[in-house]
């Protein structure tokens, strides 16, 4: 795969002053869905910073699809940034806002009207687009953001937590929205807290703390690399003891708990290949398995593996 | 038992604006999950409640008591967590939740107590000597919380108490949830766009639109009915899997990267389609009844 | 061993008094303002003058002291509606500054924050609120007005007898009441502003501006209308005027005492309307 056709990091540091942002960043990210998960300063907005050129790094090179920071014409037009700052120019409509910004694109005024059409009914918001961002709800501000990221057709999406705030019903529109352009090849890169649905949308995940890049890739190939934690199996059945005795004449099982409700086993295994192959074979016996399902196999457990559950405040 | 909340033909308008129409239920539960789509009067039915906006008509009681009536009793009984930031930067999480205390009836001696016993319940260790204006945003959280509980309320409102906090906030807010609910000392009524925690969490949800209830349901009983839905992973070669499923009699559908969801016939043993799968060497690393429970409920409720 | 479970405990001991809530945030408005050592050394500042005028009555009486200075007993000014007058000016301008820097500190973090919904989702109304905060004002700037005003008059009565007092009550009530009056309209604007401006400085600035300002345009109108009706925006000449009566010290002002009380009425009108349109529990934007 050529790499002019990715987001490349090479060695990418960048620092402020003595404050650390990332450190020894390296990664060549494909186009399609890549969440950035981390906690808060972990560097993912230095990385987003760095992406849309709006930093330069300390060390190291950065080329987005091939273009470098240092080619600002080219770049802006690539790349499309949604911020998590919820401020906008005063006394401006919806509609005015994201025309405005296209004209600076160098979009005549037609044209411009045309775009901002566009991008305001991809999102949504064609009704309230005339009236005053002021009055716009938490989730319509957080839609016209996104509008604004893609009105002037950028085939980078940089995004920084466009579902908060969203309700229920456009967040699984805007999700269907991300699949689409990511399906249309262009890099769709969103950071968030919600991991399940990091799960269920993302094509990769780049996991961060403290400035530092601890995995990265798809969700499964990520937790099959984390050597040290053995994979985590739940299942649910109505003979635990006896599941778990099955289960034990293999050697590849380390551990198998049975769940304190009595109501099935966590097992842990070295080989998770054969395990669920030879669950298969178990569950035709006399035990009536109820419910299969990988207890770790989510970016939840490789965050919790990877970074923990740091103390909110010490 | 006594409703929690009660509203009968409850109407409130902002000026020409009808945002909630005749609404009328009674609530009960320990902890109710408050649903609906941007601007359908989840806001305004927490501010009406609280006593913010009045009631154009109708009446409402909260475990009991009018909220007309007796505004200050219900005041008295409430704990409100707002959605948006709300705090005075400088003063220390213990003199804030110090003073909400004593405004919400606490003596002195039992204001100073309460707010460390809550401050230490959520979580804030020596932070709690520092300015609220110095905190994190997962922080403020847990101080908005802190003064929400630390008058002994009987219902607690929450809006929106998970909203940008990063994973190990959002838990550490789930797992209060969780314990405050199992206390039994108070009931609970969230306000959440993240369906996932609102299952994680709540008994029964309500969900309103454009001003009106759509939808009140136990989500537990609701998950009984459902067992006729699995999901399953596979993780190897798939190909005909679901055909091969549909033979034996379920409706199966692939969803793209090994996913499948598939209804079950009346009387199906799961076993058999384990041996669609032994039988191809394919593995399944998940198979459960469907979980998305509380998301088809609502996409359900959005389309009446 | 015990082990101790540290789950949620409700609350079920005693409740204080609804009517004493308001106290509560006058208690923490005053921890508030005396954190910050300027204001407090400010304040202990603005007692220099009523020392100076103690000293001034003390020493004025004693024939020792001024036969050493050679000052002739009767040449020296009256402890009488004058001279309060004048102690009302200073003071009450004193006064005003304090309340440009204590207004802000004590209302404006309310507000920068969005903090009101946790005030009014206890029984907790606008109007105590407004208590709360004014309280600290009042009793600050009464602690600096009519307060030390009344000790001078104590002074002044028991060095010149029972005779002086009862014939001078009048100049009693006019300390007490000319000053609370001033007070009263300073906390007023001092809330009021505070309120909209989300930045204490700016806030104090405003409060600042809005005497200064009266004055200026006050002024202005006057010699380029050539009227007195300009002076009716100006606070300090309004105030003058309602003291002069009060004290029965003539200044020859043309500004007429109904007006004058009108106009006062009227900015406290105005402050409490800014002061409930700002206190809400949520802002509405349509």
């Amino acid at each position: 795969m050529t790499d002019s056709a990715n987001i490349t990091l090479d060695n990418v540091s960048r620092f402020y002053g003595e404050v650390l942002g990332v450190n020894r960043v390296t990664l060549s990210i494909p186009p399609g869905i890549t969440s950035l998960v981390g906690p808060n300063g972990s560097g993912k907005i230095t990385l987003m910073n760095l992406m849309t050129g709006l930093v330069r790094p300390t060390y190291g090179e950065i080329r987005i699809r091939g273009i470098a920071p240092s080619e600002p014409q080219k770049l802006f037009h690539l790349v499309g940034y949604s911020t998590q700052f919820d401020s906008f120019p005063k006394g401006l409509t919806g509609f005015q806002f994201i025309q405005s910004f296209l004209r600076f694109f160098g979009y005549s005024s037609a044209t411009s009207l045309e775009l901002a059409g566009r991008a305001i009914a991809q999102v949504g918001l064609t009704e309230a687009a005339d009236r005053k961002i002021a009055a716009y709800s938490k989730g319509m501000r957080q839609r016209i953001k996104l509008a604004q990221a893609i009105a002037h057709d950028p085939q980078v999406l940089v995004l920084d937590e466009p579902l908060n705030g969203l309700d229920p019903l456009i967040r699984a529109e805007t999700i269907a929205l991300f699949r689409r352009w990511a399906d249309e090849g262009r890099h769709v890169v969103v950071s968030s807290h919600v991991l399940h649905e990091v799960d269920l949308i993302s094509d990769r995940v780049i996991l961060l703390t403290g400035g530092y890049v601890v995995a990265e890739g798809q969700i499964h190939g990520v937790r099959t690399e984390i050597q040290e934690h053995p994979m985590e199996v739940l299942i649910r059945c109505d003979q635990p003891g006896a599941l778990a005795s099955r289960v034990f004449e293999q050697e590849h099982v380390v551990s198998a708990q049975i769940l304190p409700d009595g109501s099935g086993l966590l097992v842990q295994t070295r080989d998770a290949d054969r395990f669920y192959r030879q669950l298969n074979h178990l569950a035709l016996d006399n035990i009536q398995i109820e419910s299969v399902a990988p207890a770790d196999d989510n970016v939840n457990s490789v965050y919790q593996y990877l970074i923990g559950g740091e103390e909110v405040s010490k | 038992m006594q409703p929690v909340i009660e509203l009968d033909d409850l109407n409130v308008r902002f000026g020409e604006r009808e945002i909630l129409k005749s609404l009328r239920i009674a609530l009960s539960g320990r902890i109710i999950g408050l649903l609906g789509p941007n601007g359908a009067g989840k806001s305004t039915l927490i501010h009406t409640l609280l006593g913010f906006c009045p009631a154009s008509s109708g009446t409402a009681k909260i475990l009991g008591h009018d909220i007309r009536a007796e505004a200050d009793k219900v005041r008295t009984l409430v704990g409100y967590m707002p959605e948006n930031d709300a705090l005075i930067a400088d003063m220390t999480a213990v003199s804030f939740v110090r003073m909400m205390g004593e405004l919400s009836g606490l003596t002195e001696e039992a204001a100073l107590e309460r707010a460390h016993e809550v401050l230490f319940y959520v979580g804030l260790g020596e932070a709690r000597y520092r300015q609220l204006g110095t905190y994190s945003l997962g922080m403020r959280q847990l101080a908005k919380l802190a003064q929400a509980i630390v008058h002994g309320p009987r219902l607690l409102i929450l809006d929106e108490p998970t909203n940008g906090l990063d994973p190990a906030a959002r838990t550490r807010m789930i797992k209060l949830i969780h314990d405050m609910k199992d206390s039994g000392e108070m009931h609970l009524l969230l306000c959440s766009h993240l369906l996932r925690d609102v299952e994680e969490t709540c008994e029964d949800v309500l969900i309103l639109k454009q001003g009106r209830i759509v939808h009140y349901a136990n989500l537990e009983s609701e998950r009984r009915t459902n067992k006729r839905f699995v999901e399953i992973q596979t993780h190897g070669d798939d190909a005909g899997f679901a055909e091969a499923l549909t033979a034996i009699g379920c409706e199966c559908s692939a969803a793209g990267n090994g996913r499948f969801k598939a209804v079950l016939p009346e009387e199906f043993e799961l076993r058999e389609i384990y041996r669609v799968a032994a039988g191809r060497d394919l593995q399944l690393r998940r198979l459960n009844y469907r979980r998305d429970t509380l998301e088809d409920i609502f996409m359900k409720a959005m389309e009446v | 061993m015990a082990v101790h479970k540290h789950t949620y405990k409700d609350y079920t001991g005693p409740r204080t008094p609804a009517w004493s809530r308001f106290l509560v945030l006058a208690r923490f408005g005053f921890a508030r303002v005396y954190h910050l050592k300027f204001l407090f050394l400010f304040s202990i500042g603005c007692l220099f003058y009523p020392l100076v005028c103690a000293a001034y009555i003390y020493l004025s009486h004693n024939p020792s002291f001024l036969a050493l200075f050679s000052i002739p007993a009767d040449r020296l000014p009256h402890v009488d509606g004058r001279f309060f007058y004048f102690y009302s000016i200073v003071q009450g301008a004193l006064a005003y500054l304090l309340t440009a820097f204590v207004g802000p500190v004590l209302v404006t973090p309310d507000f920068a924050n969005g903090a009101m919904p946790l005030y009014f989702s206890r029984p907790f109304s606008r109007a105590e609120y407004v208590a709360g905060r004014i309280s600290v004002l009042l009793i600050l700037l009464s602690l600096i007005t009519w307060i030390p005003g009344l000790v001078l008059f104590a002074i002044q009565s028991s060095i010149e007898g029972w005779d002086w007092m009862t014939g001078n009550l009048w100049l009693a009530s006019a300390i007490v009441s000319g000053l609370f009056v001033w007070i009263v309209v300073l906390s007023l604007i001092g809330l009021a502003l505070s309120a909209w401006v989300r930045w204490k400085i700016g806030a104090g600035a405003l409060v600042l501006g809005v005497i200064f300002a009266g004055a200026g345009f006050g002024a202005a109108i006057n010699s380029l209308m050539r009227t007195n009706y300009g002076a009716l925006i100006d606070l300090t000449q309004v105030a003058h005027t309602i003291w002069s009566y009060l004290f029965r010290y003539d200044t020859g002002t043309e500004m007429s005492l109904t007006s004058a009380w009108i106009v006062l009425v009227v900015t406290c009108v105005i402050c409490l309307w800014l002061l409930a349109k700002r206190i809400r529990p949520f802002e509405v934007i349509k």
